[in-house]
């Protein structure tokens, strides 16, 4: 027989016979493309592959994904997860939501994501309003945005969510758009890529009740790739230099990646089961002890 | 040019490599076309639904096309160029589209592909070395240039409102 030929992968061997329901002109469309783009490019089988997310219009990706899918609770996405990578390290798990359902319902999950620092990629579509509820603040919305639930503006600065994550320790964090679907096809698969906790906010712009001033089209005349700029992405204050001007300026590409990747979480776990489950009794000795008292 | 292709250096792109490539972009823009019609669908948009059936139709023939040349040419051997490393070349973008678009601006969508696709071909001649591979580029890019007369007519038919496209494409899809 001759040798096996290494298997390929398309980006349609991880789309599901699902039709994705999103607004004509979402940009979640792109960053789903993208994140098919992606996959392929890394080539895992989608039965390697589970995929989490929270509540909302960006957390219907797994359905369309061939990949095992959890469409969770609101906010929850990131502790089942984590409980995933756990109970089986040997999975690529991703996790996807949106900016509210990461920043604001499952806000007090990512702090603690990010130390425990299991090899997951977070991809946060950062549309900057509730869109499935029709348009409400979200907790990225800008100052003085005027929704159905701050009709004469909003009176609250919003979370820099690429700051947020950096200050918390994330090792991996990157930010793109739907506008250059290369660039986060390749952020995405470098995220993947990543042994760690790696962070990607994407600027995708809600069509329906999003900012009219602020959709893919700006960001195609607004967005800086950070390779363009020549910033060092190994530098963790120019990191936050730049990330500082989320909201007035569109970086795009890795913001931060540390160079010396810390132990995971989930690889911590597995050592320490296995180092306590060397050289102690087996199960059946453990019964028999009992049985004999 | 560099926001459309990943990985693939075009000095030394084959006549193989080429043919592949150019598949490759009819049948992104071809799954596109449909991926774009079942959002008008679903978003009762039948018009412009139907439109983008129909230009689905005419990228699966283009491809069909130069698959047929390919064959003639290579047979079966394996393919170095990949859907991975392409990137909406003649693919409308998904940010062009709206629910409840009219008819005109289907077809506007459909214009602004075309013009997309032939920046493409012209962007890459310079960096061409292969003189076989120059020529499909050039023949490529021609097509484009015909492609966006042909829309253009149909743009001319039809009224920058709502209203509906009549029968313009329920028959055999135009020679496009």
């Amino acid at each position: 027989m001759g040798a096996e030929l290494p298997v390929v992968f398309d980006p349609k061997d991880y789309k599901s016979d699902l039709k994705p329901i999103w607004c004509p002109g979402c940009g979640d469309f792109g960053v789903l493309q993208a994140m098919y783009r992606a996959l392929a490019s890394v080539g895992r089988p989608p039965h390697e592959i589970a995929f989490v997310s929270g509540i909302g219009c960006s957390s219907r990706i797994p359905g369309y994904t061939t990949a095992y899918g959890f469409n969770s609770v609101h906010g929850r996405a990131l502790p089942i997860a984590q409980g995933i990578k756990i109970a089986n390290p040997d999975l690529l798990v991703l996790v996807a939501g949106g900016d509210g359902d990461g920043f604001s319902i499952g806000g007090g999950h990512l702090p603690h994501a990010i130390r425990r620092n299991l090899d997951l990629t977070y991809i946060v579509m950062d549309n900057q309003i509730y869109g499935l509820t029709k348009g409400q603040l979200s907790p990225t919305s800008p100052l003085h945005l005027k929704t159905v639930t701050s009709p004469h503006g909003a009176m609250e600065a919003p979370v820099n969510p690429l700051l947020y994550v950096l200050a918390y320790g994330a090792p991996f964090v990157a930010q793109g758009t739907p506008a250059d679907m290369a660039g986060l096809a390749q952020i995405i698969e470098d995220a993947i890529r990543y042994p760690g906790f790696a962070f990607v906010n994407v600027q995708s712009p809600c069509v329906t009740f999003g900012q009219d001033d602020w959709q893919v089209k700006q960001h195609r005349a607004a967005m800086k790739t950070l390779e363009s700029l020549g910033h060092n992405s190994t530098d963790l204050l120019s990191a936050m230099d730049k990330a500082r001007s989320y909201g007035s300026e569109l970086y795009t590409g890795i913001l931060y990646k540390n160079p010396n990747p810390a132990p995971t979480y989930d690889a911590m776990v597995r050592e320490r089961q296995q180092a306590l489950t060397t050289g102690s009794p087996s199960p059946a000795r453990i019964l028999d002890g009992f049985l004999q008292k | 040019m560099s926001t459309k292709t990943r990985g693939i250096d075009f000095s030394k792109l084959s006549l193989k490599d080429a043919l592949d490539l150019a598949i490759l972009v009819e049948e992104e823009a071809e799954e596109r076309y449909v991926e774009l019609a079942h959002q008008m669908e679903i978003h009762r948009t039948e018009e412009a639904a139907a439109f983008f059936r129909f230009m689905a139709i005419n990228e699966k023939k283009h491809g069909s096309e130069l698959s047929e040349r390919r064959k003639k040419l290579f047979g079966d051997a394996p393919r170095e160029v990949r859907r991975t490393m392409i990137f909406d070349i003649e693919a409308p973008d998904y940010d062009e589209a709206r629910a409840q678009m009219s008819p005109h601006e289907a077809l506007t969508v459909a214009m602004s592909s075309e013009k997309k696709a032939y920046e493409f071909f012209v962007a890459a001649l310079p960096h061409l070395s292969d003189p076989e591979v120059r020529s499909l580029f050039e023949e490529l890019r021609q097509e484009e240039i015909h492609h966006q007369e042909l829309v253009a007519k149909e743009l001319a038919k039809v009224p920058a409102t709502k209203d509906a496209l009549g029968d313009a494409f329920e028959d055999e899809p135009l020679a496009l």
